[in-house]
């Protein structure tokens, strides 16, 4: 079908508003956070002096670092344990039904209701995790989680594990019914263990699935700032600090709109060399990525 | 599908008209009031609104968690109220972004206002706000547990010394004899420890803002003092964490024995545990120095932006009268005339009327929440182990350094 160019194609003028829309609420964004970064607070053009002053203090390495941290542990345990809870819930059994709809509670819950009551949790005095512990005596006294220098991001980790798990197991789950029974049949007639077709033929194919829910992951890791700065506002001594919440705290807490718009630029540069890098590799692997 | 898009159309119109409707009108005074003062704030807005027909004040309530972000912005998009109550520490910035109206003549005598809190709100040779509520900290005490650990509870306590003994005879059978914060809100933290430095006869800053001084002798000792309740296992494992409510809760449930806070919490304490006897003093000097706090409290700003500029001024000058200054703070009116109402001869609140003139206004400038933040940094630096006091400050004042160029 041939269309013609220009005022003669009516199909231009109705995604216009869309497009409108998408360029007030983005591209609008986007552009005046780059005007800002070079500019200072009466609007005046003051060059890369904005990136100076934001890459000065150790902080902001500190926080880079941070989050890789955060970012990695986070999408290795909830992909690990997303798929192991995917094949599980995959199988024949009774209360299978109510298992995967409860399941999907923590995800369903408000970040900021999971985070204020996994501080509680977690607290050293107060917290239900230490009286268990020590009642049952695991440990013999409490530990301050939340308080200790090596406990803490690991701490924040498993909390944000246990929030989004359940949304990689329902993706992985959906790709998982979608695998052909002849499959497991053939191989089950070629000798393959229980072991065999996991290894064989679930995750090879849901590999698609997962290289997507993975992207999702580690963009949604990348700006995440609820669970964090509801527990520790990135404390204590900065051991949580992660790069949005950094920015989060230039631009609201210290009114430098200016400098936080530096860092939000250089930080888009980083997540898009992430998202990139991690695009192409997964890409460049025939047939995984469609 | 159509008709009911044209329907949200409508919906949409309708309710930005009446988001445009909540914008103060003609004779209307919108007064941002923050919510423990609610039921004070109505009533006296209605005491008003009936001495002068044609105004109507609206009352609008406001919550303490985010509300400078709130404030803010609201002043910054040009859409204001006609009068706010923030806290003191914030009208310099706002003055000096041309944010809000001088009151000068709102406020009266000046000589009549406890002057911590005039040097707060003044700038340039103007007044920028009417304070209207000062507090200090004091120590607020658990007498029963005084007198289990053998210590008289209607002595107080004058000396570091004496307090660092008091702790050390307080902690036993899993209490802890005095918390302090180390987490939470950055505030939290400098209104318990910043004291303690001004006692010993340092500072954060320099007086003329040109040098960080929290490395020095003076500043590092103080620190010392204050991180070592926790380091000696006199202030709760949880301290990392603890902001002044945790702290207030650890107290309530009888786990920590003394802390530092304003008059404002007794009334929760009773309110949440009826049994605890209260006991109030003020916070301990070093030998020989006289006791330091931060004055704390809120004052009344009118924005540039406000609609109503000449009926707010009229508002607040009906707030500012030795009377309603009285009857609408929480803690302490910051007008000396205020003061000397009934309400305010209490016993309880003696402890605490006694540290008022000895309330200090904090440091005035542009990165101040970042000074502060480096500070905390080390406080928590010093608490998790990771440096010494004097290497924490170090660090501190390396970072505070740069901020104050």
């Amino acid at each position: 079908m041939h269309s013609k160019a220009g005022l003669a194609n009516p199909g231009l003028l109705f995604v216009l508003p869309a497009l409108l829309v998408l360029a007030m609420l983005i591209a609008y964004p986007v552009a005046y956070t780059g005007v800002l970064s070079v500019t200072n607070d009466r609007g005046d053009f003051v060059g890369m002096s904005n990136f100076a002053a934001v890459l000065a203090p150790r902080v902001t390495t500190q926080a880079l670092w941070n989050t890789l941290w955060w970012v990695a542990g986070s999408i290795v345990c909830q992909v690990t344990l997303g798929v192991a809870t995917a094949i599980l819930l995959n199988q024949q059994f009774t209360g299978r039904a109510l298992l995967r709809s409860v399941t999907l509670i923590p995800w369903v819950i408000p970040s900021i209701v999971a985070a204020t009551t996994w501080a509680w949790m977690f607290h050293t005095e107060f917290g239900i995790i230490n009286h268990m512990l020590t009642g049952v005596g695991v440990l013999p006294e409490p530990i301050g989680w939340l308080t200790r220098g090596t406990t803490v991001l690991p701490a924040m980790i498993a909390i944000n594990v246990w929030k989004l798990f359940p949304f990689v197991a329902i993706m992985v789950l959906a790709g998982l019914q979608s695998i052909p029974g002849e499959l497991y049949e053939a191989a089950r007639m070629d000798g393959a263990s229980y072991w065999d077709e996991i290894r064989h033929i679930m995750l090879p194919q849901i590999r698609p699935v997962i290289a997507a829910v993975t992207l999702l992951l580690v963009i949604w890791a990348l700006n995440a700032i609820t669970i964090i700065y509801a527990i520790t506002k990135g404390g204590p001594a900065n051991r949580t600090l992660i790069t949005p919440i950094q920015i989060f705290r230039l631009a609201f807490e210290n009114v430098e709109f200016n400098q936080a718009a530096a860092l939000s630029v250089l930080f888009f540069a980083v997540v898009m060399v992430i998202v990139f890098t991690y695009i192409k590799v997964v890409a460049s692997q025939p047939g995984e990525v469609q | 599908m159509k008709a009911m898009s044209r329907r949200g159309l409508l919906a949409l119109s309708i309710l930005s008209s009446a988001a445009g409707l909540s914008a103060a009108t003609a004779g209307e005074v919108v007064w941002w009031a923050p919510n423990w003062g609610e039921a004070r704030a109505r009533e006296l807005a209605k005491k008003f609104s009936d001495a002068n027909p044609g105004t109507t004040i609206k009352v609008e309530v406001t919550v303490s968690n985010g509300l400078p972000e709130r404030v803010l912005t609201a002043m910054r998009s040009g859409s204001a109220p006609d009068v706010i109550e923030v806290q003191h520490g914030w009208v310099n910035g706002y003055a000096q972004g041309d944010l809000i109206l001088p009151v000068d003549d709102v406020l009266g005598d000046k000589s009549d206002f406890v002057k911590a809190a005039i040097d707060y709100v003044s700038w340039n040779g103007k007044a920028w706000a009417v304070p209207y509520r000062i507090e200090t900290h004091g120590i607020i005490y658990n007498k029963d547990h005084f007198k289990e650990a053998g210590l008289d509870p209607d002595k107080q306590i004058d000396t570091w010394e004496g307090l660092v003994t008091a702790a050390k005879s307080l902690s036993k059978n899993g209490r802890f004899g005095f918390g302090i914060t180390g987490g939470g809100e950055v505030g939290n933290t400098i209104f318990r420890s910043l004291p303690f430095i001004w006692m010993a006869g340092g500072d954060i800053v320099s007086a003329d803002l040109t040098k960080a001084v929290i490395n020095q002798p003076a500043a590092v000792k103080a620190v010392e003092f204050y991180t070592n309740f926790y380091k000696m296992g006199l202030s709760p494992k949880s301290t990392l964490e603890n902001d002044g409510l945790a702290v207030r809760r650890l107290f309530v449930a009888g786990t920590v024995s003394a802390y530092q806070s304003g008059q404002f919490d007794i009334p929760a304490i009773q309110k949440e545990n009826d049994k605890i006897k209260i006991g109030a003093m003020m916070i301990p000097s070093p030998d020989g120095k006289s006791p330091a706090a931060i004055l704390g409290g809120w004052s009344y700003v009118i924005p540039k932006a406000a609609k109503n500029p000449a009926e707010a001024r009229k508002f607040v000058a009906f707030l500012n009268t030795v009377e309603n200054q009285g009857f609408y703070t929480d803690t302490f009116p910051a007008r000396i005339s205020s003061v000397k109402l009934p309400r305010f001869q209490d016993p309880m609140l003696k402890a605490f009327a006694d540290m008022l003139p000895h309330g200090r206004p904090v440091p005035i400038h542009k990165n101040w929440v970042k000074i502060v933040q480096a500070y905390f940094d080390g406080i928590q630096r010093i608490l998790l182990g990771d440096q010494t006091a004097q290497k924490a400050m170090d660090q501190a004042a390396e970072e505070i350094q740069v901020l104050l160029k």
